[in-house]
């Protein structure tokens, strides 16, 4: 059916770049993992790559530089999606495009797989999941699909890294494709007469000519960066001309022609058998999901958390402590002399080594350990979209929805990329997601160290705090939904990833990388405040700040002074703050209330210096700044208001 | 059978109704001069026996079947023009003299069901009764149904979406959800769940308002399914779900 050309072999200056698309949830990050060597996050939902991550890698003797890129469904478009990859593809051109394909869901990924053959940049595809399709009874004929489009077409479990050296050779060798679809004459004429004008890149032109046709506000952009006024005029001309000749509506003819293409393609190479297996997964999802029991569900998913990061990390500390940091400090005290050195290093408070070292790795890195290991054999089962279904009664209430939900919800894996995955939200969306983001959701390190350091009193502690950080929350939510102007509201829709059962060594290894990042990242800034802190003191600079704010965090908080110290270190790192809190408790400096509240204010105070970068990013900089001064203002003033109204109902006891 | 032998039987069949058969009443119960190029046709193919010397003209058995949906066509028509369309005077009997032609069997059981099985025209004549009269449907069976109106675990072929946003189209369209796909419902609250081409989606109530598809009942299961049959027990299970 089509022609193709080997593609000569670039021996250019410069690096050869690949660029890894594909819809969301194709296991993009998993290929590019396994191309570079070098680990990003994977899980089994959508969003998990939000930003365009770069690797390198060496095949057959030639550098080449990887691109990760997040998920997108088409090129063409109006929606803000996948504004990066196009502006990638468009303006960056790289040499071979690697296609992720989900063959489960082969038809969903065609469309994008049209898009990217009129480009007439080489590509690959990569069938990804291919176990999961045999196990569904479904059989693809990547053969006949090769020939189809003309490309190698790779079958690969990027989960198991199986194929991927097959798919390393068909990179070194790409092929052009040839584009696969003839649209209605009118429309090939106006295309080609727009190639003809001179005035489109000389790359990609067919795909430009075709987008413009439609009247890609992207492309025009695109296009209008290099061409000159009076052929922007021409191309607009032609365009219209098109649009006046042609009968109907342009956009649909070539959707509804490449549609027809696709279940073509599709009926010709996949054949299904019926197989009654993965029924417990599918049973399980819709349980999960379920508006009743999916809450039991829930709960019972946090309380085995709960259990297992009290009880399990709870000994694996008491362990470290008992056998490592302890004797550590005692012989650390024994060998250098009473006064600054002994202080600084080994002092109760602010030393080095206590506050520092062994704070991060005895007492925070445990608890993050157990939190990781479940958080990571969640998102490898899938199951945190579904919570995007259960939720929806509670978003739709502030003035949530759609894309929106799925935003939030990530925000209890990380704020950070919660954050910036709200790009293509609506404005007031968008507003209303990244504040509550930054303000209320707890992180997955803020949630699995609250456990630890509330589980040394109750569950109810526990349950009680994170009751009412839902309920400001809310709060909070209906206000904004209040005071933002209505501009209405997107549309839940959102692809529901299959359930499977988690891979141990896929869980293990993004664990591994979980902690390792979080000790490369988090231990330098312990030493550093533990340091800051300790020359604050030393100076006597920490006596007088701690007596200037003796009225809001002894009065208004009723909070004991030290709490002033764990309000810094919340500054430089939540988790530094929660590993003091838990050695204040130990040390009996604080009862259950008390500790409760801490909780709640070191959740809900300042949001990391990267979620403010990356609120700063979506929102705008005066109000990402604004916004963090309005979050550690009201929880201040929450948390107040939370303190006096105990004592109010006479439940503070100090 | 063209348009002027169908003249000829609805009026035959009006003979009858009034128990008159010959010629003459023929000649007075069509407007135009009798044409027996169109008698002789009709007793050509088997529809009118032609009695020259009673000089009578009657229905055969296969011409009463055809005359009877010609009538209750056009009866149904006017009943249909002048109760819900609120058509008077003379336009709603011409307007259904074009109707009759135009419309299929299973339509006119439609607006028969949908006008609740009208006894009689507008003019006080008898509605000859169809299959649907005797069986007393109560609802119309209508081709195209609104997704929000599935019930779970019903499946159905997207004909249309009514969908404005062209973003959201091209959202729906890339994750298959467009004509002549085929979708089922699992969940449908607070979101809907439905799964389309061996992916689960979760769409918002409003999305499934726009959603417009042929109802499919639900194929037997094929004989030669791989693996243990749906057991009573998981038939039974299915009470929770949503």
């Amino acid at each position: 059916m089509t022609v193709t050309e080997p593609v000569k072999q670039s021996t250019q200056a410069g690096k050869k770049k690949v660029a890894i698309v594909g819809l969301p949830n194709t296991g993009k990050s998993l290929i590019y993992n396994h191309l570079t060597g070098d680990y990003t996050l994977v899980a089994n939902y959508m969003l998990t790559t939000v930003e365009p991550k770069r690797g390198k890698c060496q095949i057959h003797g030639c550098h080449m530089e990887v691109i990760d890129t997040p998920g997108l469904h088409c090129l063409s478009g109006h929606s803000t999606e996948g504004l990066s990859i196009r502006d990638l593809i468009f303006t960056e051109q790289p040499d071979v495009i690697v296609q992720c394909i989900d063959a489960n869901q082969l038809k969903q990924s065609l469309t994008l797989t049209v898009d990217l053959l009129e480009l007439g940049i080489p590509m690959v595809i990569s069938l990804n999941a291919i176990d999961e399709t045999a196990r569904r009874g479904i059989w693809i004929d990547s053969t006949t699909l090769s020939h189809t489009f003309g490309i190698p077409v790779i079958e690969t479990i990027a989960t198991q890294g199986r194929g991927i050296a097959e798919l390393k050779k068909a990179i070194a060798s790409p092929r052009i494709p040839v584009p696969p679809l003839r649209y209605p004459d009118a429309i090939e004429q106006a295309v080609s007469d727009l190639q003809g004008l001179g005035a489109l890149p000389t790359v990609h032109s067919r795909k430009i000519a075709l987008l413009l046709a439609i009247r890609d506000s992207f492309v025009e952009q695109h296009v209008a960066r290099v061409a000159s006024p009076e052929d922007i005029e021409r191309i607009k001309n032609r365009v219209d001309d098109l649009h006046l000749q042609f009968r109907g509506n342009v956009a649909t003819a070539i959707a509804s022609v490449r549609s027809r293409w696709v279940d073509e393609v599709a009926d010709g190479v996949v054949k299904r058998q019926k197989v009654r297996s993965g029924e417990f997964a599918k049973t399980f999802g819709h349980l999960c999901r379920h508006p009743i029991f999916g809450i039991p569900i829930l709960f019972l998913i946090l309380a085995t958390t709960y259990f297992l990061v009290v009880r399990v990390a709870g000994a694996m500390e008491d362990f470290l402590n008992g056998y490592i940091a302890n004797p550590c400090v005692r012989w650390v005290s024994a060998i250098t002399p009473r006064g600054f050195w002994r202080d600084l290093l080994a002092g109760p408070d602010y030393g080095l080594l206590t506050l520092g070292l062994f704070n991060a790795l005895c007492t925070v890195l445990p608890i993050l350990f157990v939190f990781f290991l479940i958080l990571g054999a969640l998102e490898d089962i899938g199951y945190i979209p579904s919570l995007c279904v259960l939720t929806k009664r509670v978003f739709d209430k502030i003035g949530l929805n759609g894309n929106a939900i799925m935003s939030v919800v990530l925000g209890f894996g990380c704020k950070t990329m919660a954050t910036l995955s709200t790009a293509g939200l609506p404005r007031r969306e968008k507003l209303i997601a990244v504040y509550l983001i930054a303000a209320y959701v707890p992180c997955s390190a803020q949630m699995g160290l609250s456990m630890g350091i509330l589980g040394r009193y109750s569950f109810w502690a526990l349950l009680a705090t994170y009751g009412t950080i839902f309920l400001m929350a809310v709060f909070a939510g209906l206000l904004l939904n209040r005071i933002l102007p209505d501009t209405g509201t997107g549309v839940l829709v959102q692809e529901l990833p299959a359930i499977r059962w988690p891979s141990p060594r896929a869980v293990i290894v993004k664990t591994c990388y979980r902690l390792y990042w979080f000790l490369r990242e988090a231990v330098p800034i312990f030493l550093g405040a533990a340091l800051v802190l300790f020359l604050a003191q030393w100076t006597g600079l920490l006596d007088t700040l701690k007596a200037a704010l003796r009225p809001l965090v002894v009065t208004w908080l009723g909070m004991p002074l030290d709490m002033v110290d764990a309000l810094i270190l919340c500054i430089a790192r939540h988790e530094a703050a929660a590993g003091l809190l838990i050695r204040m408790s130990d040390a009996g400096k604080l009862n259950v209330a008390q500790c409760g509240l801490a909780v709640l204010l070191t959740t809900v105070f300042i949001p990391c210096l990267a979620n403010i970068v990356a609120m700063c990013k979506r929102v705008g900089l005066k109000t990402g700044l604004l916004m963090t001064v309005a979050i550690s203002l009201s929880a201040f003033v929450l948390v107040g208001m939370f303190h006096w109204i105990l004592v109010f109902y006479g439940a503070w006891t100090t | 059978m063209n348009v002027g032998q169908d003249e000829y039987l609805e009026a035959l069949w009006c003979l009858r109704e009034q128990e008159k058969d010959t010629l003459a009443d023929l000649q007075t119960a069509l407007d135009d001069p009798l044409d027996h190029d169109i008698l002789a046709s009709l007793a050509a193919v088997g529809m009118a026996v032609f009695n020259r010397e009673t000089g009578t003209v009657t229905l055969s058995a296969q011409g009463l079947d055809h005359a009877r949906a010609l009538v209750r066509k056009h009866r149904l028509a006017e009943r249909l023009l002048h109760d819900v369309l609120g058509l008077r005077n003379q336009r709603f009997e011409s307007e259904a003299c074009t109707f009759e032609h135009l419309v299929a069997p299973n339509v006119v059981d439609g607006i028969c069901t949908l006008l609740g099985h009208p006894r009689e025209c507008p003019h006080g004549l008898p509605i000859p009764e169809g299959p649907c009269c005797t069986r007393n449907e109560h609802t119309v069976q209508s081709a195209v149904a609104h997704l929000s109106e599935f019930e779970l675990g019903e499946s159905g072929r997207i004909a249309y979406l009514n969908c404005r946003d062209d973003s959201l189209l091209h959202r729906l369209n890339g994750l298959q959800i467009k004509p002549g796909a085929k979708i089922k419902v699992h969940q449908k609250y607070p979101a809907w769940v439905v799964e389309c081409e061996g992916g689960m989606i979760a769409i918002d109530p409003r999305i499934a308002d726009s959603i417009c598809l042929w109802r499919q009942q639900t194929p037997p299961p094929p004989e030669h399914e791989i693996g243990p049959q749906e057991t009573e027990k998981s038939a039974k299970w299915r009470f929770w779900r949503p």
